[in-house]
């Protein structure tokens, strides 16, 4: 009887509390976020994010590049070649994923009462209004990607602006070009307002200034000039920046947190970026072709450059002395350690010489800061293409020149896996904005694809 | 938890009590059968103690024992006889047949049960059997073997998992597996292996298959709703042998044999062809004005080192291949026992190399199942089973350039594998030799498994029978990795390594009580009670780095640079209740099962937890009614029917909450970010299903099978449903969508012959399956959320991952160029790929029809065995093919086509499968050209043996010698002659690493022949 008892407790013991699992790696998002240091941490996953070879890791500068007239793709591994010769359908993966994932973490930080939280509130302040800028990035990078300003076939749409993590509509339509700027420039003017630049620490978490510098980058690409004035105006007179120097040009991409540099993404060793590294598709580990180093340049580039330019021993040869390379820019190839700057003082200063001159003000001073700093002579007159082409140059390998093409107007010439030519695209193009992902039409009929796709 | 623990140990506490004995003497005597020949074997107890012994080969007993004591005489198929002892010291007992227990008795789960009451689905494959089937894991020998259920291989790489699906697929995100049970206790046995990027190891290989008397596969839900939330795909019965009561038998198992690929595969260009097509790739694109031209330029570039050195071609498909790969498995075992105790014990090994170098699988293994009664009502049993298994895993999911099963694919064959003076050429490239790197670099996978089961039994009364079960299933894994820092992807880092170690313990309690009620001799009922509580606890960890500061230096202690720490701690718990009825009028004539559970899993949020299963099965024995009792052509006639509720939640885990993820870190800092959107509302996916069918024997059992059509609806699927990716996420696991299979199987057995000399049977199955979803999530706008991948699509309507792509319309005689359909299916093509619609297929890359034919063949001693398998209705996807097997640049100057190459355009009015060679890098583009019909058929095993005479063994004091050749997977026919491949490819999606149906770069299954002998004495 005994037993019997014994196991009638048995079959009655098995409650609902036997089965709670356990959560020893994670915290449930409701209810964990408690202190605003809880916030610096969810803003360095968003920047996480961002150092995914889908983003900035990798695709989104390797991506512009290889579609520029800058460079090609041989398909040593089988990469970039859809890219480069513009063969991309709506299964050619993009930034559209990781740019979202960016934004919903950004979201979870600005839509967090600071008030509610332990800790300095104004320091919270801060960290919301760098989430801003990140959310503000990449709506902008979103919007130049897939956004229908340089299709053929007319079309004002532009990408999803989201606000809310897990808000009401889960199925957002495509914004217009102009609502996705104007929540642009909304998100970085709040940010800018709710920063303090006493609690920007490490360049490779987004400052005050960047809201700036991004705010000036976004108002050149829609030929806002004014704003671009004011905005790089605000930078400049910061005072927290210098261009670098001709002589220390190419080291410095050896080297962090330089004083051009407003926001790097920071990438240690640790990461062990291997093969997926951006440096790793742009030059074989060794000489001869091996690894990925898919991403080539196109050999008449180092024509652009004058001699006694210190932007040309940026570029080199590999193979023998037959392929042209980007051997300077992010030149840790095995491990891909280097930090990946996204905004640098040069280029504010290269926004602003563009404003100046499609405003009237004094251009030519502000680009020969750029030469005098590159061992190329001055300018002693200077036009917009004189600009494009310093931009170009200035600019080159770091994901630039696709769109400076594309706000200009220019036809783009391609490439195959040989350098051989595969003709040239009129702009405006259908193949110029990417296809909206095939997962994304699937999940959200609200979504319009773009023409020819 | 603590409290709960030791209540149920409790049982195994209780102590036995003992006995006395009264004055005794020795009884002998001897028994015969009915026909009065001397029975050897028969059990001979003294009723009430421990004291038993049994009948010598001439059927003589002897026994101590006193008067007034009960001998107990059994004998499987014979009437259990009771004497009691008086005055004699003689007691001759002649036994009678019994035709009730002769009749098989089938474990259907948590019961075992005669074959006509069962009311459900079930198949039993014997130990013989799978035998005929030499692999590391037994699930291979169950193909062909069970109607409705296939097998697909992961990979032919020694110790690999397969994937089985039982009369389909029920669901479209969570899992397919069928559940496993090994000896009343559910087990994992699934993949153990860390990396997805390396071969996979199933922990069902730990498993001796020598230690396993029977497999049952239960296929409807009468007898699978005892398994509830885990029963929707079926479920996997496992028996493994137990001793009998006896003199003391040993065995001897050991085959030995050699393998090599079932099939040859793509064969690579040659370096001749490599030049023709190159020259008229350059061509073709204007780059030279002639063939010729271009010719002459690449002699004089790239081939040139190749034409002065004589024009040498490097095979590498032979220079890696492991010609006659050995396989062997030895198995030594003993088992018998006393009355009172029985025990079987055992010693196993096995080793297999792969069909290429690099590869091979290594299991030790030893088991002890003992079983001993306390009392005369208590009987403890414990089965246990223990092994190490190591495999030389290496990198094979992939396009993985180290790989030397896929080196072949990749290396141009101007590359030579040897210097001239015989040593490996460390070329540069891309590509490394992989003859180094086998050779230099480590990847293994270990799994040590240890199952122990251990069960107590008290019959309280002679109806009443309480039971408690405590099984432990322990599986330490550890992988390790390490690439040289010398030559090879290791090189540029110093060499790197990795280290992963992954416990997982899982406990299962069970406490049951069994009742019988005998309302008279015509009603019968028994009643099982059950409560069943399971654990699953998995520690991992883990680590990695670069840069060794010398050779020969492979583990994480000695790295440079630590690059990663990994750790995790997961766990999930079932808990259940259950009741079973089993009913039975008039000796079986009609049978009513009905079962309910309602179980829990930790899976789910708190309110969502539970969910009830429950089934009812009926059967009609016709063949019991006076109609047909007394019929010539019909022995036996059962119509069963059954419906039943079962569930599935073999989801991932901690899945219903919004949660944070913290393995992200940023400039060395810690970083957190949210990993799951979560669904508060997720509960169990269900599977209604109906089975109806018959059983049948004629002439007495000359002529046997039986026939049943299923009919499974599923609903709330455990679906990934598709989010806009705007969300940050891609998708959401909701209880959303329901699909069907339904289908028909029949068995047929035909005794053509059965004689003491001469016996020849044919057996053969075949089934059926049809698979539709019916409904699916709608977006805000109610239009359907499809899944749409590159090749499928899930829509309802059509089967699961139907096939899904643009229609191609073959080369265009005039222009050289593919081209497609531009509505998918006919009329005006394109040569824009992405004008051209995407439109079904047809088919999925599950078979429709499978079928297994068996032959049985003996004549005196010799024997021959012969099983075969096909599979139809299904396509499947040629991986690769862009890099492989297109006109484009790829084959011919990054990495190594096909021959099928050769069939390509050269000038206007060609027709040929492949357009004109190009330079370029055409995109990803798949389309139905590279969409195979998979029907197929194989002969999977033949065996030809001998049994040498008992007479003969005598002397030499056996009692068992057989001597056999067998074959495995000797002949393959392929419907389609474009594919290339192997037509067995894995169909599931092993978490999202590889294409489900689509051929990969793994080991192909292999063809075997080998020797073996079975010595019993």
């Amino acid at each position: 009887m005994m037993l019997l008892a014994g196991a009638g407790l048995i079959l009655g013991s098995c409650t609902a509390d036997s089965l709670e699992p356990t959560l020893t790696q994670n915290k449930t998002v409701e209810g964990s976020i408690t202190k605003v240091d809880n916030l610096y941490s969810v803003l360095k996953g968003a920047h996480n994010i961002m150092t995914g070879a889908g983003y900035y890791g990798r695709d989104m500068i390797a991506t512009s590049e290889v579609r520029s007239d800058n460079c090609f793709s041989n398909g040593n591994s089988g990469r970039f070649t859809t890219q480069g010769e513009y063969e991309q359908n709506a299964n050619t993966g993009f930034i559209w994923e990781e740019a979202y994932e960016t934004i919903a973490n950004a979201n979870i930080i600005i839509s967090t009462d600071v008030t509610t939280l332990e800790g300095d509130q104004a320091y919270g302040e801060h960290l919301q209004g760098a989430a801003m800028i990140l959310r503000a990035l990449a709506h902008y990078d979103l919007l130049r990607v897939y956004g229908q300003q340089n299709a053929a076939t007319s079309g004002n749409l532009g990408v999803p602006v989201v606000t809310e993590f897990k808000g009401e509509n889960l199925d957002p339509s495509r914004n217009t070009i102009d609502e996705v700027k104007a929540a642009i420039y909304n998100d970085l003017q709040t940010a800018f307002n709710m920063m303090d630049s006493a609690y920007d620490g490490d360049k490779t978490i987004v400052s005050k200034y960047v809201a700036k510098a991004l705010e000036a980058r976004v108002a050149v690409y829609f030929g806002d000039w004014s704003r671009a004035v004011s905005a790089s105006e605000a930078v400049i007179n910061s005072g927290l920046y210098s261009i670098v120097s001709a002589d220390s040009y190419v080291s410095s991409w050896t080297a962090d947190g330089g004083s051009n540099v407003l926001f790097e993404l920071a990438f240690t060793s640790a990461d062990n970026r291997g093969s997926n590294a951006l440096s790793y598709i742009y030059r074989f580990p060794e000489d001869a072709p091996a690894g990925y180093g898919d991403i080539e340049v196109v050999s008449t580039v180092i024509d652009l450059f004058e001699d006694g330019d210190v932007r040309a021993d940026i570029l080199g040869y590999q193979d023998g002395g037959t392929r042209l390379r980007n051997m300077g820019k992010y030149p840790d190839t095995a491990v891909g350690a280097d930090n990946i700057p996204l905004f640098r003082y040069e280029e504010v200063i290269l926004n602003y010489a563009e404003a100046l001159l499609e405003t009237g003000g004094d251009a030519l001073t502000q680009i020969n800061l750029i030469t005098a700093n590159r061992g190329a002579s001055a300018y002693t007159t200077v036009t917009k293409d004189d600009i494009i082409n310093e931009r170009r140059k200035e600019l080159m390998f770091e994901g630039f020149r696709f769109d400076d093409m594309m706000r200009t107007g220019m036809d783009m010439p391609y490439w195959g896996t040989a350098q051989n030519s595969l003709g040239t695209l009129s702009y405006p193009n259908n193949l110029f904005p990417w296809p909206i992902p095939i997962g994304e039409i699937n999940a959200n009929s609200n979504i319009v694809q773009n023409a020819d796709y | 938890m603590r409290a709960k623990l030791a209540w149920m140990l409790t049982p195994f506490l209780v102590l036995c009590m003992s006995f006395s004995f009264g004055q005794e003497k020795t009884v002998s005597g001897n028994v015969t059968d009915q026909n009065g020949l001397p029975l050897p074997g028969v059990s001979v107890m003294v009723v009430g103690t421990s004291n038993g012994t049994q009948t010598d080969f001439d059927g003589n007993y002897s026994i101590s024992a006193s008067n007034g004591q009960v001998l107990r005489f059994s004998y499987i198929g014979q009437k259990t006889v009771e004497r009691t002892i008086g005055a004699s010291n003689t007691i001759n007992v002649q036994m009678e047949e019994d035709a009730q227990a002769l009749e098989e008795v089938v474990v259907t789960g948590y019961t075992s049960q005669r074959r006509s009451d069962i009311t459900g689905s079930v198949v039993k494959v014997d130990s013989e059997k799978l035998g005929e089937i030499i692999a590391p894991s037994v699930d291979q020998a169950l193909q062909g073997n069970v109607s409705g259920l296939t097998v697909s291989a992961t990979s032919g790489t020694p110790g690999s998992t397969a994937n089985i699906r039982i009369r389909g697929i029920s669901s479209i995100t969570a899992g397919n597996e069928p559940l496993y049970v090994i000896d009343g206790v559910p087990v994992s046995n699934t993949n153990v292996g860390t990396s997805g990027a390396y071969s996979s190891l199933s922990a069902l290989a730990g498993l001796d298959q020598n230690n396993i008397e029977s497999i049952t596969v239960l296929k409807d839900a009468s007898a699978t709703a005892q398994y509830g939330a885990r029963g929707s795909n079926g479920v996997i019965l496992i028996t493994t042998k137990d001793g009998k009561a006896g003199k003391t038998v040993f065995s001897i198992n050991s085959t030995y044999g050699f393998q090599n690929d079932a099939i040859t595969g793509p064969v690579p260009l040659s370096a001749a062809n490599r030049l023709e097509l190159t020259a008229e790739a350059y061509f073709n694109d204007g780059i030279f004005p002639s063939k010729a031209e271009a010719q002459d330029y690449l002699l004089g570039a790239s081939f040139a080192d190749w034409d002065a050195n004589g024009r040498p071609e490097a095979r590498w498909d032979q220079v890696v291949r492991n010609k006659d790969a050995v396989i062997q498995q030895h198995s030594f075992s003993a088992s018998g026992g006393d009355e009172g105790h029985t025990f079987f014990a055992s010693l196993g090994y096995m080793q297999q190399e792969a069909t290429v170098i690099g590869s091979d699988f290594e299991r030790i293994s030893g088991s002890l199942n003992f079983s001993k009664d306390l009392t005369d009502n208590i009987t403890f049993s414990t089965n246990n089973q223990a092994s190490h298994m190591l495999q030389n895993a290496f990198l094979e999911n992939s396009a993985y350039f180290e790989s030397p099963r896929t080196v072949k694919f990749f290396l141009s064959p101007l590359v030579q594998p040897y210097n001239e003076d015989g040593s490996i050429n460390e070329f540069g490239g891309s590509l490394p030799n992989p003859l180094y790197l086998t050779k230099n670099n480590t990847a293994e996978n270990r799994l040590t498994r240890i199952v122990t089961n251990n069960g107590l039994t008290w019959d309280l009364t002679d109806n009443l029978t309480f039971g408690s079960t405590f099984n432990v299933d322990f599986q330490l894994y550890n992988f390790r990795s390490y690439s040289n820092p010398t030559y090879g992807y290791g090189a540029p880092t110093s060499g790197d390594a990795s280290q992963y170690d992954r416990t997982n313990v899982f406990y299962v309690f069970q406490n049951y009580f069994d009742y019988n009620w005998e309302l008279n001799p015509d009603h019968r009922f028994k009643f099982k009670v059950l409560q069943e509580y399971q654990s699953n606890r998995r520690y991992f960890v883990g680590g990695a780095g670069q840069n060794f500061a010398d050779e020969g230096l492979e583990f994480l202690d000695n790295l440079g640079t630590p690059t990663s720490v990994s750790s995790s701690y997961n766990d999930w718990y079932v808990g259940a209740y259950m009741g079973l009825v089993n009913y039975s009028a008039f000796d079986s004539r009609y049978v009513l099962d009905l079962s309910f559970r309602r179980e829990g899993n930790s899976r789910f949020s708190k309110d969502n937890r539970w969910g009830n299963f429950w089934s009812v099965g009926a059967a009609w024995n016709l063949n019991k009614e006076d109609f047909l009792a007394d019929s010539d052509i019909v022995n036996a006639l059962k119509l069963r029917a059954s419906y039943g509720v079962t569930g599935n939640a073999n989801i991932g885990l901690n899945n219903y909450q919004s949660l944070f993820g913290y393995s992200a870190d940023y400039a060395g800092e810690g970083a957190q970010y949210v990993d799951t959107f979560g669904n508060e509302d997720l509960t169990w996916e269900t599977s209604n299903t109906l089975d109806i069918g018959v059983d049948f024997g004629l002439f007495n059992n000359t002529v046997s099978g039986s026939f049943a059509y299923f009919n499974r609806d599923s609903k709330d699927l455990l679906l990934d449903v598709p989010l806009s990716r705007t969300t940050g996420f891609t998708s959401q696991v909701q209880n959303i969508g329901e699909l069907n299979n339904k289908g028909f199987e029949l068995d047929l057995n035909f005794n053509v012959v059965d004689t003491e000399d001469f016996g020849l049977s044919v057996g053969g199955n075949l089934s059926f399956v049809e698979n539709e979803i019916t409904k699916l999530p709608l977006d805000p706008n109610g239009e359907e959320r499809t899944i749409t991948t590159v090749r499928t699509r899930i829509e309802t309507g059509q089967p699961a991952y139907a096939w899904y792509m643009p229609t191609w319309a073959g080369v265009n005689p005039d222009t050289g160029v593919e081209e497609w359909y531009i509505n998918g299916v006919d009329g005006e093509t394109t040569t824009n790929f992405n004008e051209a619609e995407a439109v079904f297929q047809g088919g999925n890359a599950i078979p429709k029809t499978t079928a297994g034919l068996n032959l049985n063949l003996r004549f005196k001693g010799f024997f021959l065995n012969a099983n075969g398998y096909y599979a139809g209705g299904h396509k499947i996807y040629e991986g690769w093919h862009r890099y492989l097997n297109e006109s484009n640049a790829y084959p011919i100057l990054a990495f190594q086509g096909y021959t099928s190459l050769l069939d390509r355009w050269q000038q206007p009015g060609d027709i040929a499968r492949n357009g004109a060679f190009t330079t370029s890098a055409t995109p990803w583009q798949r389309h139905s050209k590279y969409l195979y019909d998979a029907d197929f058929m194989r002969l999977r095993s033949v065996t030809v043996g001998y049994n040498v005479p008992s007479k003969a063994l005598e002397k030499i004091g056996l009692t068992k010698l057989s001597f056999f050749l067998r074959g495995n997977n000797l002949a393959t026919w392929v419907k389609d002659d474009n594919l290339l491949f192997d037509p067995e490819v894995d169909i599931s999606s092993q978490n999202g690493t590889v294409d489900p149906g689509e051929t990969g770069l793994e080991t192909p299954p292999a063809r075997s022949i080998s020797l073996g002998v079975n010595i019993n004495f």
